[in-house]
């Protein structure tokens, strides 16, 4: 049983316009949107907040570009909060992420007991931030779930591993998940919630505002400087072929696999130190 | 209890809330897309007049990217262009005449306009059909749950797919012969290259409008020039680009490898293509502009003017739009749509499309389309070619000459020119 | 006219915003389009998303759909093709339309 199911979603332009010709960055604010894996974490944090009779706190740290999409998660029945952020894009990528966490986990104002994010950002994905919530919270943390759902008493999450192969856990609370977005979707308010809730007042979290973790004196498009090669001499015959490399010998491709871990561990090390990237001093260490 | 549904945020239907909830009536306006102005796009020029009494001093705050003070006509051949091109100082201050702008930004602005008003703005949310009762339409249907929403008033302003209308039996499910398909770039360049490339400075801009673009297939283009990017597209005949199996954006190519307008667009990136239905009916293949409980209005309505000389829509929309909710308290207290119909037929909206009623088809017309851009081009190189030692030709031999060559006889020229005499008199 | 320098169809649809829905607003019943001899909707659609395959049918796409409705406007068929808008909040968003 819980009694705060908390949601940490991020809300913006989900297709940040990067001028053609300046490189300049430029957010839509009409064009504020859940990504898939946040409107996925949504989605949950409703079905698993109705499921215990908890409360549903959605909170997203952004301007009042999310209030729209707030709005319509308070048409859903949840509560919503905004932590106000503002700041051009690249202000944004400086932010420190671990002050954002403590700003988020104090406009909760209370202890959940499950928090819902989203696996990774949608634009600039570190996906370290359910960490750093996890963190100043003292709690356990489940990242990369697919699926996060009530097994009788049990909270059951599942994630993807390699090989195509599935880990299914049970999560104690209180805990941080953090979702992917599938297998579900964020479902539609009814017109009647949607009427109701067309010109609420989201509230605004009065935290202190993270600053920036590092200083950014400038910001412009990578243009990297093209590599000068000289065109090919000789006759037309001799630079065709350099061109075409047609009489080179080339290296085939090497197929590895399938194997064991060891032997791809060793796989991979011979290709290193085959290619100069390790000496085999240190092949011997790394492998002993 | 809601007295008036809205259905669609673009221009009619933004107009129409905003009149509606003025007048004290409640009012929902609902909008498929996120936001008001995601589904819409035009050519690019909204003439803002239309608004002049109902928001004054609109030319303060309307997102403009830049005001139209220069406009060119211009026909081209595959290798000629002759353009007419009008400037003034007095479209570049108040009370202006036309802006470029974008729909997202535009519509988005007078939708706002209403919900200050006190209208109620639902996205995200179709509506999917009518509630009828009898032969009256009392509300709408929408696609989310609990959906039905009552009223004893629905403005259709749903555009030119308008599936109301649709419903309502007002507009055949289709009607390609009444219908353009504009195409349309959005190219990013710097906002001094435009200046310079177009002889403008600060706000102004330029409106091209183009004739004789398209493959022979009925239509037309035009380059528009925004804040630091230029509208680039072609609108044409839906029926006959059909049978041409000619692709939509091999015309925009066309048009921006002609030597006149490849200068323009150099260097250019692309930053958005564009699609959109347009009605050019005109008077004569109006949606009937009611039935019981419910007004049509805008595109839905095919209020759309193409007519040569005048390419409008937006104006017209927001012009139906503000009579519809001007007259929507008496409608719904008499049950009659009869203010409606008549506050169309009184004002410019009903008023430009009978004048210019025969225009559509003139202007569409093969001759014009096809025959004609060469001939004018002709004529004009033959004025001005100087061919010495060979001496100047007459101008009627000239014409006699342009006109063969391009397959045009005199009486027709006469004809049309009567023609074109009648219908833009 | 031949040899555009123009973009690739691909890079021309990724201007544009679309947010696409669970539900397929275009359905076309491809029984019908055998018969067909114009197939109008494949030349027609400004964003190409019917391409017609080798048994006369119709493959078509309703991701990238400007919802303009060119399709069921040219098609001759009836029934051919079904066409409604896309479930509210998706479908195309345009920014500079």
């Amino acid at each position: 049983m819980a009694d705060l199911v908390v949601v940490l979603a991020r809300c913006t332009d989900l297709r940040v316009e990067v001028d053609p010709l300046t490189g300049a960055i430029s957010r839509d604010p009409r064009a504020a949107a859940f990504s898939a894996s946040d409107a996925a974490a949504v989605e949950h944090g409703l079905r698993l907040g109705s499921a215990w009779g908890a409360r549903t706190l959605v909170l997203t740290a952004g301007g009042p570009e999310c209030d729209a999409r707030l709005r319509e998660v308070l048409s859903l029945g949840a509560e919503v909060r905004r932590v106000p952020v503002r700041g051009s894009y690249v202000e944004e990528l400086a932010t420190d992420e671990r002050a954002l966490a403590k700003a988020l986990v104090a406009a909760i104002g209370g202890r959940p007991d499950l928090v819902v994010c989203a696996d990774r950002s949608s634009d600039r994905g570190t996906g370290a931030l359910p960490a750093f919530v996890a963190h100043e919270l003292g709690v356990v943390q489940a990242p990369g779930l697919v699926s996060l759902e009530l097994v009788g008493d049990d909270l059951m999450g599942e994630r993807r591993l390699d090989y195509g192969r599935r880990e299914r856990m049970r999560i104690p609370l209180p805990a941080v998940c953090s979702v992917e977005g599938a297998g579900v979707r964020l479902r539609r308010a009814s017109l009647p919630a949607s009427l109701a809730a067309a010109s609420a007042v989201v509230p605004v979290a009065e935290v202190p505002l993270p600053g920036p973790a590092v200083r950014v004196l400038g910001a412009r498009a990578s243009r990297p400087r093209p590599r000068h090669l000289p065109a090919p001499t000789g006759s037309s015959r001799e630079r065709l072929l350099a061109l075409t490399g047609a009489l080179l010998s080339h290296e085939p491709p090497t197929v590895v696999g399938p194997v064991d871990a060891p032997e791809a561990a060793d796989a991979l090390l011979d290709f290193l130190a085959r290619n100069g990237y390790l000496s085999e001093a240190r092949t011997g260490w790394a492998l002993s | 209890m809601t007295d008036v549904i809205v259905v669609g945020a673009g221009p009619a239907g933004a107009a129409a809330a905003l009149m509606a909830a003025r007048d004290g009536l409640e009012v929902v306006l609902l909008e498929r897309g996120p936001f008001p102005g995601s589904k819409n796009a035009y050519g690019g020029v909204v003439y803002g007049r239309v608004l002049d009494d109902v928001l004054p001093r609109w030319w303060e705050e309307v997102p403009v990217q830049r005001w139209v003070t220069r406009r060119s006509t211009m026909v081209l051949t595959d290798t000629q262009a002759l353009t007419v091109d009008f400037r003034t100082t007095a479209w570049g201050e108040a009370p202006y005449n036309g802006c470029t702008t974008f729909r997202a930004d535009f519509d988005g602005w007078l939708a706002g306009k209403a919900v200050e008003a006190g209208a109620h703005l639902v996205v995200n949310t179709v509506a999917t059909g009518l509630i009828v009762e009898g032969n009256r339409v009392v509300g709408v249907r929408t696609d989310r749950q609990d959906g039905d929403l009552r009223a004893p008033l629905v403005i259709a302003a749903d555009g030119v797919n308008s599936f109301l209308a649709k419903e309502a039996g007002l507009l055949p499910r289709t009607q390609a012969k009444h219908l353009t398909l504009g195409v349309k770039e959005v190219l990013s360049l710097p906002r001094e290259v435009i200046d310079e490339r177009f002889g403008v400075r600060g706000d102004e801009g330029v409106d091209v409008e183009l004739l004789g673009c398209t493959r022979g297939i009925p239509g037309g283009g035009f380059v528009y020039t925004n804040r630091d990017s230029l509208s680039v597209g072609v609108v044409v005949s839906l029926e006959h680009l059909a049978a041409s199996k000619v692709r939509p954006e091999e015309l925009i190519a066309d048009l921006k490898a002609h030597p006149a307008i490849a200068p323009w667009v150099e260097g250019a990136e692309l930053k958005e293509y564009t699609a959109h239905l347009i009605p050019e009916g005109g008077y004569d293949h109006l949606t009937p502009l009611s039935t019981a409980g419910m007004l049509v209005t805008g595109d839905a309505a095919g209020l759309c003017l193409a007519a040569g000389l005048w390419l409008e829509g937006v104006n017209f929309a927001i012009g139906s739009g503000l009579a519809a909710g001007r007259t929507a308290r008496r409608i719904i207290e008499t049950g009659d749509a009869k203010p409606y119909r008549a506050a169309l037929k009184d004002s410019f909206v009903l008023k430009d499309h009978k004048r210019l009623r025969g225009a559509p088809r003139l202007v569409l017309s093969e001759r014009v389309q096809q025959r004609y851009p060469g001939l004018v081009a002709d004529l004009v190189e033959g004025l001005f070619t100087v061919g010495n030692p060979t001496a100047k030709p007459g101008a009627l031999r000239l014409l006699r000459g342009a006109a063969k060559n391009n397959g045009v006889k005199l009486r027709h020229l006469v004809a049309d020119g009567l023609a074109g005499g009648r219908v833009f008199k | 006219m031949s040899g555009y320098d123009d973009i690739a169809f691909d890079d021309r649809m990724q201007t544009v915003e679309f947010r696409v829905a669970e539900r397929a607003h275009i359905v076309v019943d491809s029984d019908v389009c055998r018969s067909c001899t114009t197939k109008a909707c494949v030349s027609a659609c400004p964003a190409n998303l019917f391409a017609p395959t080798s048994d006369g049918g119709i493959l078509f796409n309703y991701e990238q759909c400007f919802e303009c409705g060119t399709c069921y406007q040219v098609c001759n068929a009836e029934g051919a093709l079904t066409w409604t808008y896309p479930d509210g909040g998706h479908g195309v968003v345009f920014r500079h339309g």
